[in-house]
């Protein structure tokens, strides 16, 4: 790891420790995770980029698609 | 007419990939890394882009139709009358499951295009026979 310093302006700090804090990760782990969304990655096609882009919480996510885009039946 | 070495992505293999918490994320992340030939449907891409929707925000259902963009090996087919009405037919027929349409169109999809392997989570997805790809690991 190298050590580095950046300069943010105080709303995007904020919504950054807001998003952090939102996902359970330190803000420098967003910031990392924001870098490898926009750096392509080495020796990977373009789509790898999207893996693991969203975390749900959810490990059945995937099983459970059409309650959240069709809902339950009332 | 040879079997198809291409296989058929459902919307479920889609979320998994892109959801880290999900656990057949790892198994994805492997597959999409080295893809053999894909196929899609337009209902499913709108089926992954609602559900980026409704447990996101726009943004990341952005980030999956980029995703869809990104992906060349994946080709998205429409889905027009003839689809809809095969589909219908196979819902007739399996009246008994919580088939979606997006569902039916997939299975009528890959019985035409003979494809050999289902990339998917959702089990409704084996009905015809065709292997899901979680049943290999």
């Amino acid at each position: 790891m190298i050590r580095t310093q950046i300069s943010l302006r105080k709303e995007e700090f904020d919504a950054a420790k807001r998003e952090a804090a939102r996902l359970g990760i330190s803000l420098a782990e967003l910031l990392r995770r924001s870098l490898r969304g926009l750096l392509p990655a080495v020796n990977q096609p373009p789509w790898m980029r999207f893996a693991g882009a969203v975390q749900s919480g959810d490990p059945h996510s995937s099983q459970r698609i059409d309650e959240v885009v069709y809902g339950h039946k009332p | 007419m040879a079997i198809s070495r291409e296989a058929y992505c459902d919307t479920s293999a889609l979320i998994a990939f892109m959801d880290a918490s999900d656990s057949h994320h790892a198994l994805f992340v492997r597959l999409f890394a080295d893809p053999p030939r894909l196929v899609t449907t337009s209902l499913v891409v709108a089926e992954g882009h609602g559900w980026f929707l409704r447990r996101f925000d726009q943004g990341r259902a952005l980030d999956f139709l980029s995703m869809i963009e990104a992906c060349e090996p994946l080709a998205v087919i429409s889905v027009g009358s003839p689809e809809i009405a095969a589909a219908t037919a196979l819902l007739r027929r399996f009246a008994d499951q919580q088939l979606t349409l997006a569902d039916a169109v997939g299975l009528h999809v890959m019985k035409v295009r003979r494809s050999r392997a289902c990339w998917s989570t959702d089990r409704h997805l084996r009905l015809t026979g065709v292997p899901l790809v979680i049943d290999d690991t």
